[in-house]
């Protein structure tokens, strides 16, 4: 416990110092990666601690950009106050969907996010009269004060941080560990008492929230809002991130994530074109060649039993 | 009823419903070679092959190399409909032999997500060999034009979809239930580990399933390259869409893929006439109500 202190102590002293020692574009690039952390450690509370894999996620940053994009464009409220928008409504999307999907398991729970997240893609993609459509949203500025590569990293980091922190002390709580019991062994979570639904509800409201802020963040540093943010291949982002940087722990994600921004820089500098490529070829090879599989990740006993049903 | 022709003048208009019929059975045809495909993949190796709308891709794009290294002949687009999909069968076959092989013990989510970054490779692959702009496939001189339906004009290729479909469809179902093999699979559907107790070959089985469906998804591009632009987004698309046809049918059955592609087909046919702006919401919409009410789909069996 003592040298993770001591790691995220040297962490928070290295990443407030980078702005004496980098220029812009890394501030930007640093930016990028705390919000695709965020994103990815949302979605991990899902998937690394309650075990439940969705494949919809980008539904709930898309709703986090468009909230207060919207707000903050046609209704002219301003951004501080627009921003709280991106959580709130992500996390009323992740609900009302969430109601249904924590109903299934596995494959067809996995399946179900997908389609949700499709159905918000779509509204989105064809809602032309408020989203713009496929043109998206153009001129989602921060104000003045935060427009500064500096300035808004500086506030990402704030906002990142804090919600770093509010997940890690879910994951820690009774709740957290009620949530890892459900994904232990259900069925023995529900004869101790605990409501496994409604936990499993709450956490995907949860992630949905942080998935929404972490939309909200890139909407303002990207100064425009896309229906690609919607779309099935962003919502397998926090999955390649967090299986990359691993599951298990609370800071994997936050690791992957740097991991993949920075691959992503260095290879799509020189060849864009082969950067899907790579990444597909990365996730492959991640799959195959790691011998445990997620079988270490979520617990031996659960994933044991699951592959000799099917 | 004066409502109800008010808001949807068509409804009236008979020929022209069965035109619009006509074309959706055509759509609904299409993604039945493509969606069975997948739901056979599942329902033998337990896999959703993510994958499976860049096989139709790859079939789409080899129709466009074959019919233009065989310019000036009128049977090219004959032997491309029977060439491009054994291509992509060779493609499968490799993947499968070559990384699905070596995963079918993990975590079925490794599994899904082994697929997904194939999408990305084969994605990427296409792009580097074919480019980025969009390619399209002219239809055989017999089946250029349209025809006319109580007058109303339709397509001609249409005509072929629709007849080479059912075809094969009866053909699938013949193989299923009227040959070992197809005995084998069903049997494979039901309990694979009992299967190869009984000394059966249950890696050979996957590695032909596999190829078949691939197959299967080479046949839907090609036999729809004529009919679409030939572009890089259409794995995507039609994953979705196919994706939506296997749920709603049941993953792993037959006739339940069937009845679901016309029903899909049908919807996105009318859907556009009743609700332009949101023909595919329904789609999902449509799912969603299902993976609720039956998340094993129309025809599949509970998932324990």
């Amino acid at each position: 416990m003592g040298s993770r202190r001591a790691l995220v102590v040297l962490l928070l002293l290295v990443v407030s110092l980078a702005p004496l020692a980098l220029p812009p574009f890394f501030l930007q690039l640093l930016t990028e990666i705390a919000i695709v952390g965020l994103f990815a450690t949302a979605f991990n509370l899902l998937m690394g601690f309650g075990g439940m894999v969705s494949f919809g996620h980008a539904a709930y940053f898309a709703l986090g950009a468009y909230a207060p994009a919207l707000l903050v464009r046609d209704a002219g409220v301003p951004m501080l106050l627009a921003l709280p928008a991106a959580p709130m409504v992500a996390a009323a999307g992740a609900l009302v969907f969430g109601f249904f999907i924590v109903r299934l398991t596995h494959t067809y729970f996995a399946m179900l996010s997908l389609a949700f997240a499709q159905i918000v893609f779509t509204v989105i993609f064809k809602w032309k009269s408020l989203t713009g459509g496929d043109d998206g949203l153009l001129d989602v500025w921060p104000p003045a004060y935060l427009k500064s590569p500096i300035a808004y990293y500086y506030f990402t980091l704030a906002m990142v941080g804090l919600s770093l922190l509010a997940l890690h002390a879910i994951v820690d709580s009774p709740f957290g560990y009620m949530l890892k019991a459900a994904r232990e062994n259900p069925r023995r979570a529900r004869s101790i008492g605990i409501n496994v639904r409604r936990h499993q509800l709450l956490a995907f409201g949860i992630s949905g929230a942080f998935s929404g802020l972490a939309g909200g963040l890139f909407a303002f540093y990207n100064g425009s809002v896309f229906p690609d943010f919607a779309y099935f291949t962003k919502s397998f982002e926090p999955l390649v991130v967090a299986l990359l940087g691993g599951v298990q722990s609370f800071l994997g994600p936050l690791a992957g994530a740097f991991a993949f921004k920075v691959l992503e820089w260095l290879i799509s500098r020189q060849w864009p074109v082969y950067w899907p490529l790579f990444l597909g070829a990365t996730v492959v090879a991640v799959v195959v060649l790691l011998p445990q599989g997620f079988v270490g990740l979520f617990g031996r006993r659960v994933w044991m039993r699951y592959p000799s049903r099917s | 009823m004066d409502f109800i022709t008010n808001v949807f003048p068509w409804i009236t208009n008979g020929p022209l419903i069965t035109v619009q019929v006509m074309s959706g059975l055509s759509v609904a045809m299409l993604l039945f070679l493509v969606s069975v495909g997948m739901s056979l993949i599942f329902g033998v190796i337990r896999i959703v092959n993510l994958a499976h709308g860049s096989f139709y891709m790859v079939g789409a794009y080899l129709m466009v190399t074959i019919v233009e290294a065989l310019p000036d002949r009128p049977w090219a687009f004959w032997v491309a409909l029977l060439v491009a999909p054994l291509g992509v069968a060779v493609l499968g076959g490799i993947i499968e032999m070559g990384l699905l092989r070596l995963i079918y013990r993990r975590d079925p989510l490794m599994q899904l997500i082994l697929t997904f970054g194939l999408i990305l490779v084969i994605g990427t692959l296409v792009l580097l060999a074919w480019g980025p702009d969009n390619k399209s496939v002219s239809r055989p001189d017999a089946l250029a034009g349209s025809v006319a339906i109580f007058g109303q004009p339709f397509p001609a290729y249409y005509l072929l979809v629709l007849g080479l479909a059912p075809l094969v469809a009866v053909a699938l179902w013949l193989i299923f239930y009227r040959t070992r093999w197809g005995m084998l699979i069903r049997a494979a559907t039901v309990d694979r580990e009992m299967l190869g107790a009984l000394g059966v070959n249950v890696a050979a089985l996957y590695t032909q399933v596999f190829v078949f469906g691939s197959w299967l998804a080479g046949l839907g591009g090609a036999l729809a390259a004529p009919t679409v632009a030939v572009a890089l987004g259409m794995d995507g698309d039609v994953l979705t869409t196919a994706f939506v046809v296997v749920v709603i049918g049941g993953l792993g059955s037959f006739a339940g893929t069937f009845i679901s592609a016309l029903l899909v087909g049908l919807l996105q046919s009318f859907g556009i006439l009743i609700f332009p702006a949101i023909s595919i919401v329904l789609l999902f919409a449509l799912m969603a109500v299902v993976l609720v009410v039956r998340p094993w789909g129309l025809l599949g069996r509970p998932e324990e």
